[in-house]
């Protein structure tokens, strides 16, 4: 089975959203999420994942604590903050400006 | 989105980074975890899942990395942690560490020093208001006093006032007095008495708007002011320098109601200036500076305030706003024909209206003031500099070679670490961290050593005499400099060893052994380096060779005179008050030079006007019936009768000057052989009339007396046109006293002194020396290019061939296993040492192959400093070949000798 990457600028997009709807993750559980989400068709690479992590934490989009685990392991989660939310909408709104420019582009094709 | 709290969260995690990583670490070891349990429930088995875990989720360490360099601090944290770890690792090869920081603090510090005496006299901006808007009239050539019909370099004092007062294109103008008076004069206590002794004042006389017009403010109490500057004599006031305050009043507080007399005059003293301002004169510093109204009444009082057509004074205007220089030079030139041909006295015949016609005065930037000396050493200090830069490259070069050796040796820790996910980029970064941090601590020892080489330099440049005034203490300006080059030379010699080691092929380098093949490939560049550092010590050395060959031609000119056993001295009579033409000067002189021939060892003695190296009076002969005689400029030497014996300059035909020569009798003057063939082209010179320049009484001098020819001002140049007088018939006030003996010089020194002063306890006797030192003196540019070029020279073959050694001992021992083997297959030891010695032959010959083109091109653009041979001079070239070549094959011998001594059987196991 061919799983895509993720296209370049919506993996904050992709973990906002996550986030939004299942208010409190961890790293696996973001990563897992979106593949599931996507069906498996999107997969999310650690190597970005991680550092995308911090840089929302460093721009206030997120907060961190640790907690348990279901395996009663530790791990750190992650939710959104008001800075966040804000966010989410800003990047779902230029999501949706670039496709809809994209499907134009390809209708009038 | 909160851009405070963003930078708080940043400055936070600062100090949390290492807690920051191990969270990280953890993070992401749960993650493999669960990616692992994922993999296990979905069937595989649990070593299976471990890998596909690890393959799914990638490198952790870069993944860390990356995600803690979102946060930017990064760069600051890993510099910090390459510069422990780069002087851990310079450390740890501490002899190259020695050697690498010696030369660079060597080659930073020349650099320093040299550029901190290019600075002082060539570069730095004068300490004053806007000094780039000051502009000089005329070239800054000339100093002195003179009566011409127009001048472009010097201008009366009623020129100025006109100027100043005329002109549109300046905002103002100010007349600074072209010589500075050096006086012996008495600061007065509170009670205004003298009772210590006199001392020597340089004293700087300057229009009243010279302070304002720089913007100059006093540090204590007033500077001069127009107001000190009206009418002639009576403004006795007097503005300090700082040094002169501290020195003479030790800082008074007090000191604006003191007084200071100079000559007749008591001066109040109204200001001290600024501690940083030494005048408009680089290479100066006056210890007053008193209004040009006074100008006649400072010793030696020079009449020059009054008269329209007798010039002293150099002319600066500061250009208003938005004027160009060739606005103003249009306007300055104008302004010179109107009022020159306005002064009331003046005359204005058909010779002097061409002159004028033909005068144009150019106007000179003078940012950086004037200076005497800047003509002087200007040259010399630019070739230094030139000579520095090329040891501090040639010291690069060795480092870089060094750093590249290391960096083989360092193969495999730099491959090790790119195996485990370092960045090449990230590699290079920590590499280039460790030149520059070698470069600073070069730099810092550089700055140390710069401190005592330009004190050392100034003493050489100032030439025995009293120590130039030149501000070359450490600035801001001194330090970008120093920072900028060692920054350069860090790039320089670390950036190819820097790309070098992380281009690895990383299998390679992580094998046990060594192949040649990896030596090899390295070789070129090495090599490349060494050549060039070859290349570049032969072309230092030629030039070295051509300075030290052209100071021992100096050496070896004949001046015309003999320059040994003559003592010489100056005397002052300014303390007994004689005007130049009393009877009783004259007098004085005879009764010193007769007392001073009775002397026992003493064979001859005279007063001159110059001797050598001093200057001159010069002004044309009038000879009846010759053509342009106005235009041959002969420089008037005004003697006693014992001098030509004194200086044994050779009679030719007629006599020279006698006793029967008076102030009654008929004018006489003994001519130098030149000036006799071209005045005098046909027949006998002797019982023929002349007259002596434009500003000499109308008086008829008869030539009685041929002497041969001697140099005057330099030994570089040709004989001069030369014109005795006798002080019996033009009096002068003299300086010069020469004393010819036999025996040694401090037991003549001692008796001179005594029996001059047994005959006049107030004549001040100075610069006590001797012809012979007064002669090398005129040679201080030579001496101090030939010098220094001959010490950096063999500092550059020194590091050329450390170089050399560095290379061939790293050669010879990656080539370890090659020479075993040729060995063992029966190879005798001197072939193996011919084929080290081979190679750096060959090195040294390519270098000197490229080096002797560049040292002649190089060398041609110093052929105005050469003196007796040409800049292609076949010898400095041989020589320095010669040098080259055999202390090169001395740094090879080592590591050929090792070669040779290599046991073949151990070289084989090595393997």
């Amino acid at each position: 089975m061919s799983r895509d990457e993720i296209p370049p600028g919506t993996l904050y997009l992709l973990i906002l959203k996550t986030l939004a709807l299942r208010k409190r993750l961890h790293g696996y559980e973001i990563a897992e999420a979106i593949e599931q989400r996507s069906e498996d068709i999107l997969q999310v690479e650690e190597g970005s994942l991680y550092p995308a992590l911090q840089r929302m934490l460093i721009k206030g989009w997120v907060v961190a604590e640790w907690g348990i685990t279901a395996g009663n392991r530790r791990a750190r989660y992650y939710t959104l903050t008001a800075d966040g939310k804000k966010q989410l909408s800003v990047e779902l709104s230029k999501f949706q400006r670039i496709m809809g420019a994209v499907s134009k582009v390809i209708q009038t094709a | 989105m909160s851009l405070p709290g963003e930078i708080k969260r940043r400055i936070t995690m600062l100090f949390h980074r290492d807690q920051l990583g191990r969270e990280l670490e953890e993070e992401m070891n749960v993650h493999l975890e669960l990616l692992r349990q994922q993999k296990i429930d979905r069937g595989l088995a649990p070593t299976a899942a471990t890998r596909a875990a690890h393959l799914k989720f990638g490198n952790t360490a870069r993944i860390k990395e990356k995600s803690l360099m979102a946060w930017g601090s990064e760069t600051l944290e890993s510099i910090f942690s390459d510069i422990s770890y780069g002087i851990r690792a310079l450390l740890r090869s501490r002899g190259l560490t020695i050697v690498a920081l010696l030369s660079l603090a060597l080659g930073i510090g020349a650099n320093t020093a040299i550029f901190s005496l290019l600075d002082a006299v060539l570069l730095r901006s004068l300490p004053v208001n806007n000094p780039q808007q000051l502009v000089l009239l005329g070239t800054g050539d000339a100093s002195g006093i003179g009566n011409n019909f127009v001048s472009t370099e010097l201008y009366s004092y009623p020129f100025y006032r006109q100027l100043r007062e005329k002109n549109t294109v300046f905002s103002d103008v100010a007349a600074i007095f072209s010589m500075t008076d050096n006086v012996h004069g008495f600061v007065l206590n509170s009670t205004g008495d003298t009772n210590s002794a006199s001392e020597l004042m340089h004293v700087k006389l300057v229009s009243g708007s010279y302070f304002p017009m720089l913007g100059v403010r006093a540090q204590l109490g007033r500077t001069l002011t127009e107001a000190d500057d009206t009418t002639e004599g009576d403004h006795p006031v007097v503005v300090l320098s700082n040094g002169f305050w501290k020195r003479a009043m030790a800082s008074d507080p007090d000191v604006l109601n003191r007084k200071i007399k100079l000559g007749d005059t008591i001066y109040t003293i109204i200001g001290v200036s600024p501690t940083e301002f030494f005048g408009t004169t680089v290479g100066e510093s006056p210890d007053m500076w008193v209004p040009l109204s006074m100008v006649k009444f400072v010793p030696p009082g020079y009449d020059a305030y009054s008269k329209n057509f007798v010039q002293s004074l150099n002319v600066i205007g500061r250009l208003k706003p938005g004027v160009s220089l060739a606005q103003a030079t249009t306007e300055v030139n104008l302004l010179l024909q109107q009022i020159t041909r306005g002064f009331s006295d003046v005359d204005l015949s058909q010779k002097n209206l061409k002159e004028l016609s033909k005068t144009h005065v150019p106007l000179t930037p003078i940012a950086n003031g004037l200076s005497s000396i800047r003509r002087q050493f200007s040259e010399p200090l630019q070739i230094l500099m030139a000579v520095v830069a090329l040891v501090l490259l040639i010291a690069c070069a060795n480092i870089a070679n060094l750093l590249l050796a290391r960096s083989t040796v360092r193969a495999r820790e730099l491959a090790v670490r790119q195996a485990l996910g370092a960045r090449p980029s990230r590699l290079i970064r920590q590499l280039l961290t460790e030149s520059l941090t070698l470069a600073l601590v070069g730099g810092f020892l550089g700055v140390g050593f710069a401190l005592i080489a330009s004190r050392f330099l100034l003493r050489m440049v100032s030439g025995g005499s009293e120590i130039l005034p030149l501000d070359i203490s450490l600035n801001l300006h001194l330090l970008g400099f120093t920072l900028a080059v060692t920054v350069a030379t860090a790039i320089l010699f670390g950036t190819i060893p820097a790309f070098r080691a992380t281009s690895l092929h990383l299998t390679d380098s992580l094998k046990e052994g060594r192949g040649p093949s990896s030596a090899g490939a390295r070789n070129p560049l090495a090599k490349g380096l060494v050549i060039s550092q070859v290349a570049l010590s032969l072309v230092l050395t030629v030039g070295a060779g051509l300075f030290l060959r052209s100071l021992s031609n100096l050496n070896r000119v004949d001046p015309g005179f003999n320059r040994k056993n003559v003592l010489r001295l100056q005397i002052e009579t300014d303390a007994l008050g004689y005007k130049e033409d009393d009877p009783r000067l004259n007098a004085l002189f005879q009764q010193i030079e007769s007392r001073v021939n009775e002397l026992p060892g003493v064979k001859a003695a005279s007063f001159s006007a110059f001797t050598f190296h001093e200057g001159s009076w010069s002004g044309a002969m009038l000879v009846p019936g010759m053509p342009n005689n106005e235009d041959i400029t002969v420089h008037q030497n005004v003697v006693g009768n014992g001098y030509f014996k004194t200086m044994q300059i050779p009679l030719i035909a007629g006599r020279t000057f006698s006793t029967a020569d008076t102030a009654t009798s008929q004018h006489v003057a003994v001519i130098s052989e030149r000036t006799a063939k071209m005045l005098f082209p046909a027949g006998n010179p002797i019982g023929r009339h002349f007259r002596v320049g434009r500003n000499e009484p109308e008086r008829e001098y008869e030539v009685i007396g041929i002497v041969k020819d001697v140099k005057f001002d330099s030994l570089q140049e040709e004989p001069a046109y030369i014109n005795y007088l006798s002080y019996a018939q033009r009096p002068w006030d003299f300086g010069d006293f020469e004393v010819r003996y036999t025996g040694p010089f401090s037991n003549i020194s001692s008796s001179v002194q005594q029996a001059i002063k047994s005959i006049n306890p107030n004549v001040r006797i100075t610069h006590v020396t001797t012809l012979d030192e007064q002669l090398s003196r005129s040679m201080t540019n030579q001496r101090l290019v030939a010098q220094l070029s001959a010490f950096f020279g063999a500092l550059a073959v020194f590091l050329s061939s450390i170089g050399i050694y560095g290379l061939m001992s790293y050669v010879v021992s990656r080539r370890t296993n090659e020479i075993g083997i040729r060995m063992a297959l029966g190879a005798a030891r001197s072939d193996v040492s011919w084929l080290v010695a081979r190679e750096i032959l060959s090195l040294v010959a390519i270098g000197v192959g490229i080096g002797i083109p560049a040292a002649l091109v190089g060398n041609h653009l110093v052929a105005n400093m050469l003196y007796g041979l040409k800049s292609t001079d076949p010898l400095s070239l041989v020589a320095a070949a010669v040098l080259l070549l055999s202390v090169a094959s001395i740094a090879g011998y080592f590591p050929a000798r090792r070669a040779s001594r290599v046991d073949p059987m151990q070289a084989l196991r090595y393997e």
